[in-house]
């Protein structure tokens, strides 16, 4: 076994795991506040690269300084969002209440197209190609720097979470909605903020992620599902959970392939784990986990 | 709710009469040079939708150019009609909008740029006993299966694997190289592998000095290959043979310099990915010294310029490459057979496609005509490289436009990008 590889495998997936951390932790605080899924998440990551992307294009300043406009953008859109459509549907029924996001998604999907065009775009900024040696190891810069902001920025939602008036209110409103409007919380308010930070949280993803990835208006879908993947693995609506199980996450699928080739290997089977297979190893995670512990990794009894 | 009374009623029922007799006449007009509808089918969305809607404007301006010229002159000038589906590059999408088409009167489809989506496309229209044209797609596998109704005008991978060892043969024979080590990389879907896997069989059952340090497959639409490429790092080849897509063509370029791969060479078996005009927009110099095996089009031939002038004013920044180059010539296969079945029969239009002899400069490669499976047999491909931030025909020698560079002289981090 090739222990240098599956150590620099390991890193890059942990450090991707940062970001996949910040983009599920929007998904479980909507969720856990809300109880709505919101399907359109991964094409308002989408929108986040983007406003990130055109940014760049019109003043030159990076990715790394203009994710702050995408959380702020994202933020508007997903406050509107939850002003005009999804504040509508909380009391629907589960499957009713999928059917607007998955529109939504599509509305973000297809307008990104008319604006931005089909193209996969790599865009020019300045740590795009930066790495860093240390021994064997190789350390790409960007996804450092991606990894980095994205702990940041989660502490410092928990902190608000924690600390400030209006944190205080989404965890009321969250705990008990009832509750939380008899003692006079504007809980529709209180919602749409929290549905905008949740997007905010996407939409920092986003313009973290355009120095490492190539954008498209299609690339949405699978960051939905991943991120999907980790709030259940982590409990739906733990924010604690929905960290730690994108660095699961991120580590499994880098490692997965590799790993389980050797094991292969090891046992004598000339066959070598694909890596088209890579989710696989995700969705395998994530069946263990929920026969061994249904509610998810941190999952309470109320979620 | 406001009741309908008499007068309502009759002023109604006159604006609809008036809209109808208006409407009416264009109509009657129209009849005289009859409409032939023929569809095309692309993944205009989804994840492959920037080559997609390359597809479409090759299609529907061939139609326009046919149009402009008179139409199928055979059949009193009658006039083609471009019916638009799209795949959404998913199979059973292919599946039901080919179906839509059919029903809203395409006589022929032309299509889909996916593999897989021309095996669900190329299924259902045998049973419904349509035309379908590839005018893009080329896995083997689809015209294997016996289709009658099938054509392809793109080279199939079989042709591309050939191409690309007599290639390769001459590369190593004039730089005096006995042996390469090389991984080979594909995506996963239907083409990606299957061209991985013919250029992997035509080394082995050649014998070709390729020693295949690894093979490596992944998704269609893949964000990060750091995984990949640390895996290719670590086999330590000389050089990659990849089968890409757009997106993934940049990331692995990009991936490759920051892990510091070094490498002598990336020469693509053939796949896009690697002459798109945004690849060498975005990747600039890194692009550079970057080898693909394509049906590429004639540089010196009349059509190619006509065309190609037309293209390039009408769509800004894009040029006829590939798949346009062969979304044109699908187009104009069918307009071709139309002119001389004087039918818009089906089993009329597969006879004249079965005889088909079009002449073409459009494309590398002569005319088309169908073999028994209904594969151009005279489709071909060329070497293209990236030199200096431009493409340049590299082999065959009777079409290079230069010569071609290897290995390559700057690793991609030593390019001052």
């Amino acid at each position: 076994m090739n222990l240098n590889l599956i150590l620099q495998l390991a890193l890059n997936g942990f450090l991707l795991g940062g970001v996949y951390s910040l983009i599920a932790l929007g998904l479980s605080l909507i969720f856990g506040v809300m109880r709505v899924i919101n399907f359109a998440h991964g094409e308002m990551m989408v929108w986040g690269m983007y406003v990130a992307y055109t940014i760049l294009l019109w003043t030159g300043i990076d990715p790394f300084f203009s994710f702050l406009v995408s959380a702020v953008i994202l933020f508007i859109l997903g406050y509107l969002l939850q002003r005009t459509i999804v504040n509508r549907i909380l009391d629907f029924p589960e499957a009713m209440q999928v059917l607007p996001l998955v529109g939504m998604g599509m509305v973000f999907e297809n307008s990104a197209r008319l604006i931005w065009g089909p193209d996969y775009i790599s865009p020019q900024s300045r740590f795009a190609l930066s790495s860093h040696s240390i021994g064997f190891f190789t350390i790409d810069s960007p996804r450092f720097m991606a990894f980095s902001i994205s702990i940041i920025i989660t502490f410092l939602v928990l902190i608000f979470l924690k600390k400030t008036d209006m944190g205080k209110s989404i965890r009321a409103a969250a705990d008990n909605r009832l509750g939380a409007c008899l003692v006079g919380t504007n809980v529709n308010k209180v919602y749409a903020v929290c549905f905008g930070i949740g997007t905010a949280c996407v939409g920092a993803a986003g313009g973290l992620l355009v120095p490492i990835m190539p954008l498209s208006p299609y690339i949405g879908a699978p960051f939905t599902l991943i991120s999907f993947i980790i709030v259940i693995l982590g409990g739906m609506g733990s924010l604690t959970g929905a960290m730690i199980g994108g660095f699961i996450i991120g580590v499994a699928e880098s490692v997965g392939p590799e790993l389980i080739t050797n094991i292969f290997h090891g046992i004598g089977l000339d066959l070598d784990f694909p890596h088209t297979m890579k989710q696989v190893v995700s969705f395998f995670i994530l069946i263990v986990i929920m026969i061994l512990r249904p509610q998810g990794l941190f999952g309470g009894k109320k979620g | 709710m406001k009741k309908v009374n008499r007068r309502t009623f009759l002023k109604y029922s006159a604006a609809v009469g008036a809209t109808t007799a208006i409407a009416g006449v264009p109509t009657l007009l129209r009849a005289q040079a009859p409409e032939i509808k023929i569809a095309s089918i692309q993944p205009v969305t989804g994840v492959i939708s920037d080559i997609g809607i390359g597809q479409r404007r090759a299609n529907q301006m061939a139609v326009d150019d046919i149009n402009a010229r008179g139409g199928i002159k055979s059949m009193g000038g009658a006039k083609l009609r471009l019916l638009l589906a799209d795949t959404e590059a998913k199979e059973e999408v292919a599946r039901t909008e080919a179906e839509r088409v059919i029903k809203e009167g395409a006589v022929a489809l032309v299509g889909p740029f996916l593999s897989g989506n021309a095996m669900t496309i190329a299924t259902l229209c045998e049973q419904r006993g349509v035309p379908f044209v590839m005018d893009v797609a080329a896995a083997d596998e689809v015209t294997k299966k016996g289709f009658k109704h099938t054509f392809r005008v793109f080279p199939t991978t079989a042709k591309f694997a050939d191409a690309m060892l007599f290639y390769m043969d001459k590369i190593m024979k004039e730089k005096n190289i006995s042996k390469i080590r090389g991984v080979v990389t594909n995506c996963g879907d239907l083409f990606g592998r299957v061209q991985g896997a013919t250029f992997l069989k035509a080394l082995k059952d050649k014998k070709f000095p390729i020693e295949v340090l690894g093979h490596i497959e992944y998704p269609l639409g893949i964000q990060d290959l750091s995984a990949e490429i640390s895996k290719i790092k670590a086999l330590k080849p000389d050089v990659l043979f990849p089968v890409a897509r757009p997106g993934d063509a940049k990331l692995m370029i990009r991936e490759l310099y920051k892990q510091r791969v070094e490498l002598q060479g990336i020469i693509s078996p053939g796949s896009p990915g690697w002459y798109e005009p945004e690849f060498l927009r975005d990747m600039k110099a890194l692009g550079d010294y970057v080898m693909d095996n394509v049906p590429w089009y004639n540089p010196l031939g009349k059509m190619y310029k006509e065309v190609n002038a037309a293209f390039a004013k009408k769509f800004p920044g894009k040029y006829i490459d590939t798949n346009t180059g062969y979304g044109y010539l699908g187009i104009l296969v069918i307009a071709d057979a139309l002119g001389r079945a004087k039918s818009t029969k089906a089993e009329d239009i597969v006879a004249a496609l079965k005889k088909t002899y079009l002449k073409q400069d459009l494309m590398v490669g002569l005319a088309v005509a169908f073999d028994e499976r209904g594969d151009n047999i005279n489709a071909d491909t060329a070497m293209i490289q990236i030199i200096g931030q431009s493409l340049k025909v590299v082999l065959p020698e009777k079409a290079a436009e230069s010569k071609y560079i290897h290995p390559m002289p700057k690793q991609l981090w030593d390019r001052g990008v």
